[in-house]
């Protein structure tokens, strides 16, 4: 190895990982860079290019865009804090208990990670739907009032919030690993409860933990298609829903692309966010 | 008897999570048997097979499962040809920009996926992709890259070496040792990346809504119209339990892969 050259060293790994990036610059740089910049252009009948922010401002200006948009930052917001509420607790009970209900949780866990989408929607549809099997369920127990979240906003929480947990648990769970059992041990024995613990001990160590999974979960969120399309109202809809009806029922693929930048522009605090939380842990 | 609070704990999460994750799933599974099934029964009134045969029976069903077999089998073995290469550059060569390049392909995930998907096609529109196997392929190409360079990158990395310096002491060439040695410590997480990759394409839907439709109509297409258009459950149920079993048999060979660490650091963790 030692008698090969730098520059030749240099070329045989870029070579490598030409193809990739190749792939990267033709279906992420290049597509998102023309999106952005066509949205801004207006082609005039005869033909000539005029710069214009004619597409946002009748985002902005229309209604019903708006509450779209408003429907998806909403959904976003408390799924994320839904699934925080959940997954903190899971990951903190994982990492003090060794038995073989811990392992249980686990796999149940982290069984939505072995189910696509669109099968867990069809899923909930039946199982809360109206006249569904919960509310069979809940009748047997004497509960007679229960209202469907199917086709409400609560809908796709429900769904993403299925959808969007093993992975929040494992990135929160690998942030546990960072908590010692000595440190809480030692914090007991001076007294500290357990919400001194959990403020003073282990939230503190888990806070690059919950922000990569506020970044990542936002993102992915923020454009998600099937669960809101399949268990959410039809109007407002959620921006996914709403980008494809664009693209493919209305043809107007221009708006839909102007839709598509708002989202990235939306997306992009987190976006950055991510990438430096990659950039400060990776040990590539 | 003493029980101790974590059992107690642990009781609560667990009836959560079966009431929450497992039983919608076996809601789909009743489903599928069920020839009759009115509320508000808790069981099928009447049981069966007979959807089976009306659901495979449709044309539109075989023919889409024919396209997503397709397109599943050619995005992953594309994507292995490009990736692999690279995945193993990254973690066996020094070059310049390793590090920037191994982030780059990392942030992909910091795109919001839909979005990247409507320019995808818009720029498919002009190129005249759109309604083309290749357009669906090339979209959903995107996707697979992360998990296809990410996990065989960090098993290359978990080579031995000491077992290729030894072949390479008793004589072996630098190809024989890496078909020999390196290539089957590396085998499990490159089986775990393609069988992830397969999965995951099989049940992508916006970039192939976006792409294909209305000419081309995968799988997972044909069962959204089946979920929502039709009046009949059980062809909704029927397909999820036929398409869903093999998946979840492929992923469960996955699964050490799927919940370990190392997959959840390719996400930042």
């Amino acid at each position: 190895m030692g008698s090969e050259g730098t520059s030749t060293r240099n070329l045989k790994g870029l070579l490598l990982i030409g193809p990739p990036l190749a792939v990267m610059v033709c279906l992420l740089l290049y597509p998102a860079g023309v999106s952005i910049v066509q949205t801004l252009q207006e082609t005039a009948a005869d033909g000539s290019v005029s710069w214009s922010l004619a597409r946002y401002h009748r985002f902005f200006t229309d209604p019903y865009s708006v509450a779209n948009y408003v429907r998806t930052v909403w959904t976003t917001v408390v799924t994320l804090i839904l699934l925080i509420a959940i997954c903190l607790p899971i990951a903190i009970y994982l990492h003090f208990t060794r038995s073989r209900m811990a392992a249980v949780v686990q796999a149940l866990a982290l069984f939505p990670m072995f189910v696509p989408g669109i099968i867990v929607a069809y899923a909930l549809i039946r199982y809360i739907g109206p006249n569904g099997l919960l509310q069979s369920l809940l009748e047997v127990v004497g509960f007679n009032s229960y209202s469907s979240p199917y086709l409400t906003p609560w809908g796709p929480v429900i769904g993403l919030v299925w959808d969007h947990m093993p992975l929040t648990l494992l990135i929160l769970t690998a942030g546990m690993a960072k908590v010692s059992q000595e440190a809480i041990e030692a914090a007991r024995d001076v007294g500290a409860g357990y919400v001194v613990i959990f403020h003073r001990i282990i939230l503190p160590l888990m806070v690059d933990s919950l922000l990569v999974v506020m970044a990542l979960n936002v993102i992915s969120l923020f454009g998600s298609f099937v669960i809101p399309y399949m268990l959410g109202p039809a109007s407002p809809e959620m921006m996914g829903p709403y980008m494809l009806r664009t693209f493919s029922e209305v043809r107007q693929p221009d708006f839909a692309a102007a839709q598509a930048v708002i989202t990235f522009l939306t997306c992009s605090v987190f976006g950055i966010l991510y990438v430096v939380m990659l950039t400060r842990k990776q040990d590539v | 008897m003493k029980i101790r609070a974590s059992t107690i704990v642990g009781s609560i999460i667990m009836l959560v999570l079966i009431a929450y994750v497992v039983m919608p799933i076996a809601t789909v599974f009743l489903w599928a048997f069920a020839e009759k099934w009115t509320y508000p029964a808790l069981l099928p009134t009447e049981w069966g097979l007979r959807y089976w045969h009306t659901t495979l029976a449709r044309a539109d069903v075989l023919s889409a499962l024919r396209l997503s077999l397709a397109l599943s089998v050619t995005v992953t073995l594309l994507s292995a040809v490009i990736c692999l290469p690279a995945a193993y550059a990254f973690a066996r060569m020094e070059f310049v920009g390793r590090r920037t390049f191994m982030m780059s392909f990392l942030a992909i995930n910091a795109f919001p996926r839909f979005g990247l998907i409507v320019m995808i096609a818009t720029l498919f529109l002009s190129l005249r992709l759109v309604g083309t196997f290749w357009g669906i392929v090339l979209v959903q190409l995107l996707n697979t890259m992360l998990i296809m360079i990410w996990l065989p990158s960090a098993a290359f990395r978990g080579v031995d070496r000491r077992l290729e310096e030894a072949a390479r002491d008793v004589g072996a060439g630098p190809v024989r040792t890496f078909i020999r040695i390196t290539i089957p410590q590396a085998a499990p997480a490159i089986g775990a990346a393609m069988l992830l990759t397969f999965v995951s394409t099989f049940y992508e839907t916006e970039g192939a809504w976006l792409v294909g439709a209305p000419k081309l109509r995968t799988m997972p297409m044909v069962m959204l119209q089946m979920i929502t258009g039709q009046i009949v459950v059980q062809y909704g149920a029927v397909l999820s339990v036929l398409l869903w079993v093999p998946s979840f048999i492929a992923l469960l060979f996955a699964r050490r892969v799927l919940a370990s660490n190392q997959f959840a650091k390719g996400f930042g963790a």
